[in-house]
């Protein structure tokens, strides 16, 4: 390990990481940072033996995060007694958390299916994760075809800029703060949320969350952030929420939905009478429909758009509401 | 193939962790081949595979190495043999991040009827979260929206390569019966299904909306040569040469405009929150409601006959309020 040659072509990024993946799965000890820095293509034509080796040590560590971001699970190893020294602690990659388990397989209808699933993404907040996970996927040497899903091209959109920036807090346990715009009174605050799951209900995309400051479950409308979504660093990563902690905090969700109602009247024949499928009703007599809403300000939005074609008849609030929307746009408008 | 976008590092490394799992159950590929099945440029493949080869772990005392087969590369083949004990020799499992994007696509796909039964999305799923390294649960939920039996009627009529008749209730707000369709694509965008079909009588490519069909049923057409050979835009509306440039202001919570048409150049920042941006619009006339949909978070700048047929919508829209009965429709 001593006569070096200096080296001459110089390493790349991937290489690098793929040398380091590959060193880390070989070892069966664990490898310390010092033995990596020292011995693996990428580090070592630039270890300098009893040096300083700062630059190399960050390195390292961005490359950590690298593999992290990939999804391998390094092993990290610190020995009794020396819980601080990290020249001691040894990482290594389990063979168990790195490959796909065995004899799963996907059939080419299945293939085809997750190949749609990452285009839905295409150009949007998640397609580089999508098209990483389906390379990978592709390894099983499984070509997506099934002539049942032809002729379709599906977009999910999410064009909120916090919507990326949430999914990653969400994976990494991450706790974040953002700004949020209340519709009743456009009041800004700031909150701070561990940030368990993105859904979308309705139609609107919310982060769902544990709040720090109100100790309790909450949602927030993405479109409602206006700031950036920050990451507390100092804080440690959340426990993550429990299969049952979110099945009821959807279950909550769910039942406002099933609570709130607004009862508007539709003209006939027009497109919100198809909108509301009074057409596919089938008692023909009524021009009166009953909606479930989440929240009252997308409702009014919603309806603002078939204006001639409907009247709310209740809640007064929403009435009011969607009154108001447009006599600020006819005074915007002047 | 090489339609990808370019690779940057960690694709570059996700592609050689996948591409090593892949070859080493095997024997020979052609670089086309492997281009064709990781749907990246045969360079990109070629790269990786060299720098596959230049793994070397002879100081952690390991002196066997993935051994690529240089000439074979230089005319276009593959080989890679290996006496690298305990390396990357299979399948690699997903992160968390891919893992739980390629559930939520599926998810979103469940909103097509007749495409995937719930139970093979289901059990999709569970196979992902297993690949998963952490095995952990999707952190994306998309829920499945409305679902209309006119949708499979269409996927059936795409399969068949025949054409569609049906009800349409056009922008207009009138209703067409019977009209023809030739049908080539179904985009899901957000909320909405449209199918992108040819018709007959215009000799060109529109887009329908689903929520506005009614009774659509295979009929004994074939699809025509025309609509087959016809380039399909994946924008809903086309912009057309007699178009109005008009100037929007957006704030937080009528962003999703910025997405829903396409503006001619990027936005601009006017405040913190403010954004401002140019689209081509067809009939300034549609944007009544569409700028009042958002209540006063969305505002036309110029030009002024835009921002006039805005408030006469908005004005319109509240006369037919304080009389509380629905007007009528164009």
């Amino acid at each position: 390990m001593s006569d070096k040659e200096p080296s001459k072509i110089k390493i790349t990024k991937p290489e690098r990481l793929f040398n380091l993946t590959c060193a880390l799965l070989y070892t069966r000890e664990g490898l310390t940072k010092n033995q990596i820095l020292r011995s693996v293509p990428g580090y070592e034509g630039d270890y300098v033996e009893g040096g300083d080796n700062s630059s190399l040590e960050r390195k390292f560590e961005r490359d950590k995060g690298s593999l992290l971001h990939n999804g391998i699970q390094l092993e990290v190893t610190i020995p009794p007694h020396e819980d601080e020294n990290n020249q001691v602690t040894v990482y290594s990659i389990k063979r168990e958390s790195f490959y796909w388990p065995k004899n799963v397989k996907f059939t080419p209808r299945q293939m085809a299916l997750l190949n749609l699933a990452a285009e839905a993404w295409a150009g949007g907040s998640l397609s580089t994760a999508a098209n990483r996970g389906i390379t990978k996927l592709r390894a099983m040497g499984a070509i997506g075809e099934d002539s049942d899903i032809v002729g379709i091209a599906p977009r999910i959109q999410a064009s909120e800029p916090s919507f990326r920036d949430l999914n990653n807090a969400i994976s990494d346990h991450q706790v974040v703060t953002f700004d949020y715009r209340k519709p009743q009174t456009g009041e800004i605050k700031t909150r701070t949320l561990q940030p368990w799951l993105l859904h979308k209900v309705a139609g609107q995309w919310l982060v769902m969350g544990f709040d720090v400051d109100q100790q309790d479950t909450r949602n927030f409308m993405l479109r409602r952030i206006v700031s950036k979504v920050k990451s507390v660093k100092t804080n440690a990563p959340f426990i993550p929420p429990t299969k049952e902690q979110i099945a009821e905090a959807i279950a909550d969700l769910d039942a406002l939905g099933e609570k709130q109602t607004a009862t508007i009247k539709v003209e006939k024949d027009s497109e919100a009478w198809f909108r509301y499928e009074l057409d596919l009703q089938g008692n023909g007599k009524s021009d009166e429909v009953t909606i479930h809403y989440h929240d009252l300000y997308v409702l009014a939005e919603e309806l603002r758009e078939y204006a001639g074609q409907v009247s709310v008849l209740r809640p007064e609030p929403l009435i009011q509401l969607v009154r108001a929307g447009f006599e600020k746009v006819a005074n915007d408008h002047v | 193939m090489s339609d990808q976008l370019r690779l940057d590092d960690s694709d570059r490394y996700n592609l050689m962790l996948a591409l090593t799992g892949f070859l080493v159950q095997g024997d020979e590929y052609e670089v086309s081949e492997l281009a064709a099945q990781f749907e990246v440029s045969n360079e990109e493949i070629v790269k990786a595979v060299k720098n596959i080869g230049y793994t070397d772990l002879i100081h952690l005392n390991n002196p066997d190495r993935y051994v690529v087969d240089y000439d074979a590369l230089e005319e276009g083949y593959v080989r890679i043999s290996y006496n690298l004990a305990n390396v990357v020799d299979d399948v690699v499992r997903l992160s968390s991040r891919q893992a739980s994007a390629l559930a939520a696509g599926l998810v979103y796909l469940s909103s097509l009827p007749g495409l995937a039964e719930s139970e093979e999305i289901a059990e999709l799923q569970s196979i992902l979260s297993s690949g998963d390294s952490r095995g952990s649960s999707p952190e994306v939920i998309v829920k499945p929206g409305s679902k209309d039996a006119d949708l499979v009627t269409i996927r059936q009529a795409i399969k068949l390569g025949k054409a569609i008749s049906c009800d349409y209730l056009n922008l207009k707000g009138e209703m067409r019966l019977g009209r023809v369709i030739e049908p080539l694509r179904i985009d899901l965008r957000g909320e909405l299904i449209y199918l992108k079909g040819w018709c007959p009588e215009t000799q060109d490519v529109r887009s329908f909306r689903i929520d506005r069909m009614r009774a659509a049923q295979v009929i004994d057409t074939p699809i025509s040569a025309e609509a087959l050979e016809a380039e399909i835009d994946d924008d809903v509306y086309q912009p057309g040469e007699a178009d109005t440039l008009v100037t929007l202001e957006v704030e937080p919570e009528a962003y999703s405009l910025m997405s829903d048409f396409r503006p001619v150049e990027e936005p601009e920042s006017v405040s913190e929150y403010v954004k401002r941006f140019k689209i081509l619009v067809g009939d300034v006339r549609n944007l009544g409601r569409i700028v009042c949909r958002f209540g006063g978070a969305a505002k036309v700048v110029s030009p002024e006959s835009a921002k006039a047929a805005v408030r006469e919508f908005a004005l319109k829209a509240l006369g037919e309020y304080s009389n509380a009965a629905p007007g009528d429709a164009e």
